[in-house]
C-alpha cells in the first residue's frame, strides 16, 4: 500500500481505485453482518465464488462480502449491482440458479424476491417498503463496502472529510461546524457532542484523549455493532476529525469482547489506515499525529457508562466514578477526555463533508439528523433501520416494520433499553425525538426498539429488566444494589402469584428512592421499566396480584398447559417434543399432560398441528382450573 | 570513618571476618534496632550508614548475611547489592525497603537478593529472614538431598525419588525459562506452592493426574501466561486484556495462572479476583469443551427465550452457568447476540440454531457426545433454520 503524504495523494488514490472499477460490471454483494452470519452467509458467499469460478466468469463478475444491510429478518440478503436486484433468504442451494438466470441470462429469480402484501414482486432493494421509508445516510454505505478493504471506503469518498478538515479548516472551525449542526450524542443521553468537544478542547491539561464507546450493552440492540462491523472506517474518520478539533493525539476504541466480528473488522481497519498513513504520525502530511488503541471490554453493562469505561481502560474494575468534575475535564487518567458512541462519531464525516446546514435540514427542532434503531421483538421485519428524527413510532412499527406477526394485537413498544420505558398504542404517534420521547416517559436510548404484542406480559417485562439491572449493578451505591434487589424480589413475588396489596405502591416508592440516590445513570434510570409499565399497564399488575392471573399467559407459575381431548388428533408430536416426558397417551388415543412433571416450556403448544390446535394455554393455575 | 568505630566500639569485636550479619542503612535507629535484635539472638552484627562504608565493612567482616536499605544517599542499595555479589556470591543479601518501593524490591530479587523486608518490620520477621539467609548460604544442604535418594528403593522412597526428580525437572525448566536468579531454596518454595496448585488444578478438573505431570503442565501454563504478559509489555493497566487472553487460551482462569499474573505484574490477588468476578467474559470455573449460549436479550425474551432455557436445562441436566460432570457442555445465557430475527436463538460453539425444538436439542447434545467418544471435538448437526 502506498503511504499517503498529502490530500492530493488521497485524491489520486481514489481516482486510481475508481479507474480500475467498472461501474457497470456486475457485483454480487452478500450481507455478512452477524445476523446473516447466523443464517450461514459464509456458505452463500463461498458458493457464489465457486459457481462463478466454475463458469469461468471471475473476470466479469465481482463478489463482495459487505457489512450489514439491515434486513435481518430475511437473511441472507444478496444484492446484485448495478441493477440493485435484491434476493432474500438466499441459501447456498439457490446460488447456481441466481448465477445462471440473473448474471448470465439477465432475468430475475422471482421466488427469492420480496413480495408485498398484494402479492407484487419487488426487484430493487430501495423499493422494498422496509427500505423505502428509511433515510439511510450513516448506515447506507454498509452495503457497498467490504469492511476489510479500505479501498472500498476510499472509493466512496472516504477520508475526504478528514482531508477537508485538515487542510481547509482550522480545529476551531471543525468544532464550530459540529456545534452548529447540533449533533446530539447517539448513546442515549443526547448531550450535544459539540459542547462536549469544546469543553475537552478548552480543558487546561494535556494530553487529551478521545474514545469510541462501542460497549453496546442494551439487550436487543445491535446497531453500533453492525456499524462498526460494516463500516469501521466511517467511525475511525469521525474519531480522527474529532481528535483534530479537540487537540488530541491518542484515542481508544472500546469494543465488547462478545462482538468478535466488530473487534476483528475494527482491528483490520486500524491496521490498514496505519499502512496508508491515515493514522500515526504526520497524517496526510498535515503535521497532525494520531494513534488508536483497541480495548476489549469483558462484558459488563455498567462499563458502557463513560467514567466506568475509562476506569476499565485504566485496567481497573469498570465501576462508575463520581462526576463532580466532568470527564471532559478529568477523564481517562484524570486528563480531559471526550467520549462519544459509535454512531455519533460516524455522523461527523457527513457533517464536515456536507455542512451543518445540510445536516440541520433533517430532523426536528431539537433533534437533528437520523437515528439508527434495532427494530426487534414481535415484529414482521426485524432489522436495523435508519430513520430521520421526527418520524413517528407508528411509521416505524407499521410502515417499515410491517406490523405484528401472526395477526396478533400490538401492545407496546419499548425504547431506551433497560433505562427506558414502554409506550402503549395510544402513544404511537409520538415522534422520534430526544425530548419528546423523554416527555412520553421513555427515552431515545442508544436505539433498541422492542415491539411487544398481546402475548407479552408487561409485569414479566419489568421483571426481566429489573433482573438484568440487579445483575449488572456494580454494587457501589447501596440504593441501586439493594433497592433493585428488593424490587426484583417484589416483582418475582408478583409473577409467582404471591403479590400482595400495596406492592405496586412499594415499587413506586423504592423507584423514587433509587432514582434520587444513585451515582450513575444505571441507577438513576433503573426504575424506568417498572414505572412506565405501572403507568400504562397497571391493570396487568392488578390481575397478577388480585386474581393470580397472567393475562398474557407468560408467567409460568400462573399458567397451565392443557390438551383438549375433543380436539386432540392423537399425532403424538407433543409427547415427542416434551423435554420432561410429561405427556402420555390415554386409552382413547388422545394425549394428556401430567401437570406435576410439566415445566411449562411451551414446546407442546408450538408443535401442535394448526388443524388440531388441541394444546391450549390457560391463564390460571391448574389447581383452580 | 565512624562506621569502623562502630565495629570496634559498639559491636565489641576487633577481628575482621567474623561478623555474621552486616546491616547497611542510613537511618541510625534502623541500624541500632537491627543490631540489638540480632545480638540478643546471639548473632554478631555490624552496621554501616552508607554504601561505601558498608562495602568496606563487608570486605573486612565477610559476613554470611547482609541487610541493605534500597534508598540511601550516595551509592544506591542496588549498586551495593551488585558489588556484594561481585565480591562473593555466596553472601546472602536481604533488602530493606520503605513501603512504596516494592517494585524495586522485585528488581533486587532478580539481581540476587534472597528476601526483602518492608519497613517497619517486627523483630521476629528480621530474625526469621536472617536465619533463613544463613541456612541458604550453608553449603551442607545438597548432600542431604542425595543422601535421601541413596537408600534401597522401597516403595515410599521410590515415590519420594520420583517426586524429587519431577520437582528437579520442573526446577530446571523454571530455571531455564525465568532465570530470575532466585536461590535454589526459593525454587523449592516456589515449586512446593506450585505442587499444591497442581493438585488443586488436577482435582478441579476432575482428572486425577500424575502429580509430577501436573507440575510440568503448570510450568508450561505459566510459560504461556508469561508470553501473554510480555505481549502487553508488563503494563499494569493491561490487566483486563491479559485476563481475556488467558481466558481465551484456557477457556477459564486457572488459579495458578492468576497467581502468576499477580507475581509478575505485582498486582494484589484481590484486585485480580475483583476483576475476574466483575466481568461476565471471565470465568473462575473450568468450562466444558462446548459452549452452549442462549440469548436472553429482550427480543429473544419476548419471543420465549425462558422456555428455551428450561428445555435445554432439563435435557442437559445443568442450569445456566453450570458445566456438566463430563466437562462436555457449559450452558450460558447471554444478553443479546444481535441476531434478533432468529430469536429465541441458541448458539453451540458458534453454530446458530433458531428456536430449536426439543428433538433438535436432543439430537445436538447426542451428536456431541458421539463425537467425543470418537475422539473428535467438533460436531455439527445440519438443521433447517
Amino acid at each position: 500500500m502506498p503511504t499517503l503524504n498529502s490530500a492530493i495523494d488521497l485524491e489520486k488514490l481514489r481516482k486510481d481505485i475508481l479507474a480500475k472499477r467498472d461501474p457497470n460490471k456486475p457485483c454480487v454483494t452478500v450481507c455478512s453482518g452477524t445476523g446473516c452470519h447466523a443464517y450461514g452467509c459464509e456458505g452463500v458467499a463461498e458458493a457464489f465464488v465457486m459457481e462463478i469460478n466454475r463458469k469461468d466468469l471471475q473476470a466479469k463478475i465481482d463478489v463482495r462480502k459487505t457489512g450489514c444491510h439491515g434486513f435481518c429478518e430475511r437473511g441472507t440478503v444478496v444484492v446484485i449491482f448495478p441493477e440493485e436486484i435484491c434476493y432474500l433468504h438466499v441459501k447456498p442451494d439457490d446460488v447456481s440458479e441466481i448465477v445462471q438466470k440473473t448474471l448470465i441470462e439477465k432475468k430475475t429469480v422471482d421466488r427469492l424476491l420480496y413480495q408485498d402484501a398484494d402479492g407484487q414482486k419487488i426487484v430493487r432493494e430501495g423499493k422494498i417498503p422496509f427500505y423505502k421509508h428509511q433515510n439511510r445516510i450513516i448506515f447506507g454505505n454498509n452495503r457497498f463496502i467490504d469492511p476489510k478493504n479500505t479501498d472500498d471506503y476510499i472509493a466512496l469518498g472516504g477520508y475526504g472529510a478528514l482531508s477537508k478538515a485538515l487542510f481547509e479548516m482550522t480545529p476551531k472551525k471543525v468544532l464550530q461546524e459540529v456545534k452548529e449542526a447540533n449533533l446530539r450524542g447517539r448513546g442515549g443521553g443526547g448531550f450535544p457532542a459539540g459542547r462536549k468537544w469544546e469543553s475537552t478542547r478548552n480543558a487546561p491539561a494535556e494530553p487529551k484523549y478521545v474514545i469510541v464507546n462501542a460497549d453496546e450493552g442494551d439487550p436487543g440492540a445491535y446497531m453500533d455493532r453492525s456499524l462498526l462491523e460494516g463500516n469501521p472506517h466511517s467511525v475511525l474518520e469521525g474519531l480522527l476529525i474529532g481528535a483534530y478539533a479537540i487537540g488530541s493525539n491518542e484515542g481508544y476504541i472500546y469494543v465488547r469482547e462478545e462482538y468478535p466480528l466488530a473487534l476483528e473488522n475494527s482491528k483490520v481497519a486500524v491496521e490498514q489506515a496505519e499502512e496508508y498513513g491515515l493514522l500515526g504520525e504526520n497524517i496526510l502530511g498535515s503535521g497532525f499525529d494520531f494513534d488508536v488503541t483497541i480495548h476489549r471490554g469483558a462484558g459488563a453493562f455498567v462499563s458502557g457508562e463513560s467514567s466506568a469505561l475509562m476506569s476499565a481502560i485504566e485496567g481497573h474494575v469498570g465501576e462508575p466514578r463520581p462526576k463532580y468534575i466532568h470527564t471532559s475535564i478529568k477523564g481517562l487518567w484524570d486528563k480531559p477526555t471526550c467520549l462519544n458512541n459509535v454512531e455519533t462519531w460516524a455522523n461527523v464525516p457527513f457533517i464536515i463533508n456536507k455542512g451543518a446546514d445540510w445536516f440541520k435540514r433533517i430532523g426536528t427542532e431539537n433533534s437533528k439528523g437520523t437515528k439508527i434503531f434495532s427494530l426487534v421483538g414481535k415484529i414482521n421485519n426485524t432489522g436495523l433501520v435508519e430513520v430521520p428524527m421526527g418520524i413517528t413510532l407508528r411509521e416505524i412499527v407499521y410502515d417499515i416494520g410491517g406490523g405484528i406477526p401472526n395477526g396478533k394485537k400490538f401492545k407496546a413498544v419499548q425504547t431506551g433499553g433497560p433505562s427506558g420505558g414502554v409506550l402503549p398504542e395510544s402513544m404511537l404517534d409520538v415522534p422520534v425525538d430526544f425530548d419528546e420521547l423523554t416527555a412520553a416517559g421513555s427515552m431515545m436510548g442508544s436505539g433498541g426498539m422492542i415491539v411487544m404484542d398481546e402475548n407479552t406480559c408487561m409485569v414479566d417485562t419489568a421483571r426481566y429488566y429489573t433482573e438484568f439491572l440487579a445483575l449488572e449493578s456494580c454494587g457501589k451505591c447501596v440504593p441501586c444494589r439493594e433497592g433493585l434487589r428488593q424490587m426484583l424480589r417484589i416483582l418475582n413475588n408478583i409473577t409467582n402469584g404471591e403479590g400482595k396489596e400495596g406492592d405496586i405502591e412499594l415499587l413506586q416508592e423504592l423507584s423514587e428512592f433509587i432514582q434520587e440516590a444513585s451515582l450513575c445513570a444505571l441507577g438513576q434510570t433503573a426504575p424506568n421499566p417498572v414505572l412506565s409499565t405501572i403507568r400504562h399497564f397497571r391493570d396487568e399488575y392488578e390481575a397478577h396480584i388480585n386474581q393470580t392471573r397472567c393475562p398474557a399467559g407468560v408467567c409460568k407459575e400462573l399458567i397451565t398447559y392443557y390438551i383438549n381431548p375433543d380436539d386432540c388428533i392423537g399425532c403424538g408430536l407433543c409427547a415427542k417434543n416434551c423435554p420432561t416426558d410429561a405427556i402420555s397417551k390415554t386409552e382413547d388415543k388422545t394425549y394428556i399432560i401430567e401437570q406435576e412433571k410439566c415445566i411449562k416450556c411451551g414446546s407442546c403448544l408450538t408443535v401442535c398441528p394448526e388443524k388440531a390446535k388441541a394444546v391450549v394455554l390457560k391463564d390460571a393455575l391448574y389447581a383452580r382450573y | 570513618m565512624y562506621a569502623r568505630e562502630q565495629i570496634s566500639s559498639e559491636s565489641g569485636f576487633q577481628e575482621p571476618g567474623i561478623a555474621d550479619v552486616v546491616v547497611i542503612d542510613d537511618e541510625e535507629s534502623m541500624c541500632e534496632g537491627c543490631r540489638q535484635t540480632l545480638e540478643a539472638e546471639g548473632f554478631r552484627a555490624a552496621t554501616a550508614r552508607d554504601g561505601t562504608e558498608g562495602l568496606k565493612l563487608v570486605e573486612q567482616a565477610h559476613p554470611k548475611v547482609v541487610l541493605v536499605d534500597l534508598k540511601m544517599p550516595g551509592m544506591s542499595g542496588m549498586e551495593v547489592l551488585a558489588k556484594i555479589s561481585e565480591f562473593d556470591p555466596s553472601i546472602v543479601s536481604i533488602v530493606i525497603t520503605g513501603y512504596g518501593s516494592i517494585d524495586s524490591a522485585v528488581e533486587t530479587m532478580k539481581i540476587g537478593a534472597s528476601d526483602f523486608l518492608t519497613k517497619p518490620f517486627a523483630p521476629e520477621r528480621l530474625l526469621e529472614s536472617v536465619k533463613r539467609g544463613i541456612e541458604l548460604g550453608r553449603p551442607a544442604k545438597e548432600p542431604e538431598v542425595t543422601e535421601r535418594a541413596a537408600p534401597p528403593l522401597e516403595a515410599p522412597e521410590k515415590a519420594l525419588l520420583d517426586k524429587q526428580n519431577v520437582v528437579l525437572k520442573g526446577l530446571e525448566v523454571l530455571g531455564q525459562y525465568y532465570s530470575l536468579g532466585f536461590k535454589e531454596r526459593q525454587f523449592f518454595d516456589e515449586l512446593r506452592s506450585l505442587e499444591s496448585e497442581a493438585k488443586y488444578h488436577a482435582d478441579r478438573l476432575g482428572q486425577v493426574k500424575e502429580k509430577g505431570q501436573a507440575v510440568l503442565d503448570i510450568v508450561g501454563d505459566l510459560r504461556l501466561v508469561d508470553g501473554i504478559i510480555q505481549k502487553y509489555a508488563y503494563k499494569k493497566n493491561a490487566l483486563i486484556q491479559i485476563l481475556l487472553d488467558i481466558q481465551m487460551e484456557f477457556n477459564w482462569l486457572p488459579r495458578h495462572c492468576l497467581e502468576w499474573v499477580s507475581t509478575r505484574l505485582n498486582i494484589p490477588h484481590t484486585s485480580i479476583y475483583t476483576i475476574a468476578n466483575f466481568y461476565e467474559a471471565l470465568s473462575l470455573e473450568p468450562r466444558g469443551a462446548h459452549l452452549i449460549q442462549i440469548c436472553t436479550g429482550t427480543a429473544c425474551h419476548v419471543r420465549g427465550a425462558a422456555g428455551l432455557v428450561d428445555r435445554v436445562s432439563s435435557i442437559l441436566g445443568i442450569e445456566p452457568g453450570q458445566t456438566d460432570s463430563e466437562q462436555l457442555f457449559t450452558l450460558e445465557t447471554v444478553h443479546c447476540l444481535g441476531c434478533c430475527a432468529l430469536g429465541p436463538v441458541m448458539v453451540v460453539d458458534g453454530e446458530y440454531y433458531s428456536s430449536p425444538s426439543t428433538k433438535q436439542i436432543q439430537e445436538i447434545a447426542a451428536s456431541y457426545k458421539v463425537s467425543r467418544e470418537k475422539g473428535e471435538n467438533y460436531a455439527h448437526v445440519e438443521l433447517s433454520h
